[in-house]
């Protein structure tokens, strides 16, 4: 019960209270112990000095008994009484004769008619104390025998006057009592002073706190606001606080004591005055530095807000949990055509499941989580499932305390237009470069059809008999070659059509069997001959056909140019171009051999750069191989140079594998 | 914080009980005031009736008792006679504390009056202050008596430090005398001359060149004596009684000494004068301090000696009047006036208050006795006499010797 009150009651009261309840308990029992030792001590002293004063009188007085000198001893007995200071104690002093007759008395009335026969004694004890009322007064009287050899001849009575006796006991206790309550006033202040001065910051720090929590910074008593303006750093977030920006990076503490400024407004150093001092400095520290912290923070998102909302690209967040939108700026409403309202909570999936998928898995793993990822031309659809070109950067962040991914998108679509339709004009210079090749390669198969036709008609119109197998031999001849005409008209159609902007899974062998197609016979002319050595168990990389066999016929044409400029050098060599597909755990790989005249170092640095050419003006663009490059890095591969002069190049293109490996039968 | 002020204030309260328990209470107040009934009014009084000394005491005895027999034939004071009670205590301390306690326990005197001597009035001393009983008119010039300031205690004469200045003034301001010896009685009487001369000489950068004692009640002054004759002193002064002091005198005379001797008034000048031979070679002096009463200036001086010569005629028929015997009726002329002053309703209290009123009493010519609250001292002068024919006469103007006046007022306080 009292204690449950204790506990209720504030830091301040419990200090002050215990305090005064030890301090009252000790001047409780030091007063008492006083009145008992110093009291009775007093009394006994007292009455030691009295029977003293008894047994002097005894020794002196008795010659004058004996005698009947009753003025002698009367002089004995003022001479006793009257001495220096025990004129106040001792009140009277009379002596008794054998037969109880006051033979002397000091007291300057008629003797007292009370006192006779009071507190009598024998020879056979040493005194006797008892307390004896005279006058108005009381007085301790202490009564000694006189005795002349054993017998008694009188006795002596000494009064101790008890009033002054109480009168010192009165003075003796009001000193302690004085004493006592001067300690208890002083205790008092003092306890009380220490309760408040301990209490006092504790509460003002707990108001403080309160405020604090109630995001309240400017209320505080404990920064004041003039001091704000003293301390260039919380206005100017550019000037350093060394205090708070070198206790921030944690981790490279080396322990020496950050710089400050000569004069801090408001870091105190700690270490000066006691504990509670310390408690209040550091407090303010805190609080001054969350204060900077909170600025700094609303300065850095105001910054970062007006980034996210003026930015020129969109940037959204997506909550890694649910995969879903939960923030983005109007530029992304802008460029995917939904409104804020309907992007938030999308999924993240909408926009391009494969590229989504990636993304997720990337930020699942831990370790990448750190690192941003980056995409180029990824596929993501506006609304109306409209395709476009994006490049993509995601970063990981915690966006309120959940995982979540902040996106930026390039939309880079009018980008990869402009590359396709370079590449497209490529391609068709190389189709006009073709022409010829295309041409002679047609003509076989015409030719080969005009001399059936002709047989055919020959027969015909001569009306010779031919046996049956003839015939049929060579109408399917005509038909064979037909097919093979078709063969080359679709090929050249293929390549000359535009691509499209879907990936799709290609085989390798597919675009060089048509580029090989296309050229090998056209090459024989130049008596370039070109092998083919495929690895029948393809597998599937992630690219255009189309664009593939851009890359080929762009590389097998440069080959065949190395090796012509090579023979024309006077070298008479026998071209050959040579084409192997392979693949390993990682990629997949073509490369382009030839024997020509090969690429010196310095030049081969610069072979992938735009409209550089090795070839005499207006016969070649310089773009061949730098579209070439840029198709090949589209689809994540490489183009890798490996040249000798005078010895052959050869150039190796290698894409990535699929994740999931399928392969091209 | 208030509950706590609260508790605090209770704390202290609790702690103030615990120490005290028992209250003073005040003595209650006697309503009878001692030796005063509605006819009378009984005075006490101890002094040396036999003895060595029982000139000075009978003297004052008679003397105060001349006029108190006036004052009762007149009917008193306020309708009440005066008895005085002497007792008898030979000079004796001892005694005269006897007397005294057996005066104050009695519970029927009113008031202490006329003690002789100064050991045995300063003897009584702390009994009085006990009984808180006024004693007026002590025949002892002690400077005990007058500090410190004791409020019971009234002195009417002039104290022995007075006396003695007086003395080294007229020795050695008027005879030119440079070397002084003391002679006195080995006692509080003795001390306090002693003392007295030493401080005056002292203000006038001398001291005494020899100094002899002799044992009260005894007359064997050989040591003393020797000792003062073999520093042959231009003057001693002698604090003794006639006894011892004629002794010396004749004595040192007879050796051949020619000196001024000079002697305090509690000598007993007739006394002195009775024992001494006529051929002294040296002046004898003594300071009085009341004048010799057959003096021719004495109308002048102190016109009431006349009246005392008178009333002692009346009573005593048979005695000389003296300068002894005029003291104790001048103070019995001061006592009877104080008693008148405090009225009706006499109490110790009231006839202290009296007589502390008395800013002027005048004693006739230009002797007035004058008490307040904080000085108890009534008279100031010394008068000098010197032994002329077998007898003291006052010293005036028109004396050969000296030059100055007759009358010495010190205004000042002694002081020790």
């Amino acid at each position: 019960m009292i204690r449950a009150k204790f506990a209720q009651l504030s830091l301040k009261n419990k200090f002050f209270f215990s305090i005064l309840i030890v301090i009252l308990l000790i001047s409780g029992t030091i007063a008492l112990l006083a009145r008992w030792i110093l009291i009775s001590g007093l009394t006994q002293e007292l009455e030691m000095r009295g029977t003293a004063i008894a047994h002097s009188v005894a020794t002196r007085g008795t010659e004058y008994i004996l005698e009947n000198d009753t003025a002698h001893l009367l002089n004995v007995l003022f001479d006793e009484k009257q001495l220096h200071e025990r004129r106040n104690l001792v009140a009277y002093i009379y002596v008794e004769g054998k037969s109880g007759k006051i033979l002397s008395h000091t007291f300057t009335t008629p003797f007292p008619k009370r006192l006779k026969g009071v507190n009598p004694v024998t020879e056979k004890v040493e005194k006797s104390v008892q307390v004896v009322p005279f006058g108005g007064h009381e007085a301790y009287d202490i009564a000694v025998p006189i005795k002349e050899g054993i017998y008694q001849i009188g006795t002596v009575h000494v009064g101790l006057s008890k009033a002054h006796i109480d009168n010192l006991v009165g003075k003796l206790r009001a000193m302690f009592l004085g004493f006592i309550s001067a300690v208890i006033i002083i205790t008092f202040w003092v306890s009380h002073r220490m309760a408040k001065y301990i209490a006092d910051p504790v509460m003002t720090l707990t108001q403080i706190s309160d405020d604090l929590s109630r995001g309240s910074f400017t209320s505080s008593d404990l920064i004041y606001t003039d001091e704000q303006a003293g301390c260039p750093a919380f206005h100017d977030t550019d000037l350093p606080c060394w205090h708070f920006d070198e206790q921030r990076t944690g981790a490279n503490n080396t322990g020496a004591r950050p710089h400050r400024c000569k004069k801090c407004a408001f870091y105190n150093e700690p270490g000066d005055g006691d504990e509670v001092q310390q408690l209040t400095t550091s407090f303010r520290n805190m609080v001054w530095s969350i204060r900077l912290y909170r600025r700094r923070l609303q300065e850095s998102e105001s910054t970062y807000r007006s980034l996210f909302r003026s930015g020129p690209d969109p940037i959204f967040v997506v909550d890694v949990l649910t995969q879903k939108l939960v923030d983005a700026n109007p530029r992304t409403e802008e460029v995917y055509g939904y409104t804020r309202d309907e992007l938030v909570g999308m999924r993240y999936t909408s926009f391009g499941q494969e590229h989504a998928k990636e993304c997720f898995e990337y930020f699942s793993n831990d370790e990448l989580c750190a690192e941003a990822m980056r995409s180029a031309r990824v596929v993501h659809l506006r609304k109306g499932n409209i395709p476009m070109y994006v490049n993509v950067t995601a970063c990981f962040i915690s966006y309120r305390t959940r995982p979540a991914i902040i996106v930026s998108t390039t939309d880079v679509t009018d980008l990869v237009e402009k590359d396709a339709q370079l590449i497209q004009a490529s391609k068709m210079k190389s189709l006009g470069e073709m022409s010829t090749g295309v041409a002679h390669e047609l003509n076989q198969p015409l030719n080969a059809i005009r001399m059936g036709s002709d047989f055919l008609t020959m027969v015909h119109e001569q009306g010779i008999d031919i046996p049956k197998e003839q015939y049929a031999q060579v109408v399917t001849e005509i038909s064979t070659q037909v097919d093979r005409a078709s063969d080359i008209i679709n090929t050249l159609r293929s390549f000359g059509r535009k691509a499209d902007l879907l990936l799709e899974d290609v085989n390798l062998n597919e675009p060089v069997g048509a580029v090989v197609s296309l050229l090998s016979r056209q090459f024989l002319i130049e008596d370039v001959h070109i092998v083919t050595e495929l690895d029948p168990v393809l597998p599937y990389i992630t690219a255009q056909h189309n664009k593939l066999q851009q890359v080929l016929l762009n590389l097998v044409i440069n080959a065949r140019d190395a090796i012509v400029e090579r023979n024309e050098e006077g070298a008479g060599v026998r071209g050959r171009i040579l084409i192997r597909t392979e693949y390993d755990a990682e990629g997949v790989s073509v490369s382009v051999e030839d024997n020509g005249t090969g690429i010196p170092d310095h030049v081969a640095q610069k072979v992938f750069e735009p409209f550089f050419t090795t070839k005499a003006t207006g016969q070649g663009m310089g773009l061949g191989l730098a579209i070439s490059y840029g198709i090949v890095r589209e689809y994540d591969g490489e183009l890798s140079i490996q040249s000798t002069v005078g010895n052959g190049t050869c150039f190796t293109v290698r894409f990535p594998r699929q994740e999931v490996a399928q392969v091209a039968n | 914080m208030r509950l706590a002020f609260k508790f605090a204030t209770w704390a202290v309260f609790c702690i103030a009980l615990l120490g005290c328990e028992t209250k003073l209470e005040k003595p209650a107040q006697y309503a009878r005031v001692p030796g005063v009934s509605s006819t009378e009014i009984t005075i006490g009084s101890s002094l040396a009736l036999e003895g060595h000394a029982s000139y000075l005491g009978t003297q004052t005895l008679r003397g105060a008792q001349s006029y108190l027999r006036n004052v009762n034939a007149l009917g008193g004071v306020h309708g009440r006679l005066i008895t005085l009670q002497a007792m008898d205590d030979g000079y004796d301390p001892t005694r005269c504390l006897a007397n005294t306690h057996r005066l104050v326990s009695s519970g029927n005197i009113f008031s202490l009056f006329g003690f002789v001597g100064t050991p045995t009035t300063v003897r009584v001393l702390p009994l009085i202050e006990e009984a808180k009983i006024p004693l007026v008119g002590a025949f002892s010039g002690a400077n005990a008596l007058r500090v410190p300031f004791n409020p019971y205690v009234f002195n009417i004469r002039a104290s022995y430090y007075q006396e003695t200045k007086a003395a080294v003034e007229l020795l050695v301001s008027q005879m030119q005398c440079k070397r002084i010896a003391v002679f006195y009685q080995y006692d509080a009487y003795g001390f306090d001359g002693l003392m007295g001369t030493e401080l005056a000489l002292r203000e006038v950068g001398l001291a005494p060149v020899a100094r002899g004692s002799y044992v009260r009640g005894a007359v064997d002054i050989d040591e003393a004596l020797h000792k003062i004759v073999t520093a042959q002193p231009d003057a001693v002064v002698l604090v003794g009684t006639y006894e011892p002091c004629a002794e010396f005198i004749t004595k040192a005379d007879a050796l051949g000494l020619d000196a001024a001797f000079f002697n305090l008034s509690f000598v007993g000048a007739e006394e002195l004068a009775r024992l001494l031979p006529d051929d002294i070679k040296g002046d004898v002096l003594v300071s009085q301090v009341v004048p010799p009463p057959f003096s021719p200036q004495v109308h002048e001086l102190m016109g009431i000696a006349e009246e005392y010569v008178r009333h002692l005629k009346e009573l005593y028929p048979d005695d000389v009047p003296n300068a002894v015997g005029l003291e104790g009726y001048v103070n019995a002329r001061v006592m009877v006036e104080g008693l008148r002053r405090a009225g009706r309703n006499l109490t110790r209290e009231s006839f202290m208050k009296a007589l502390e009123s008395m800013g002027e009493f005048p004693l006739g010519g230009k002797a007035s006795v004058a008490f307040t609250p904080k000085d108890h001292q009534g008279l100031e002068m010394v008068y000098y006499t010197v032994l002329e024919d077998g007898e003291f006469k006052l010293i005036d103007d028109t004396y050969l010797h000296l030059k100055r006046s007759a009358a010495v007022k010190f205004e000042e306080q002694v002081t020790q």
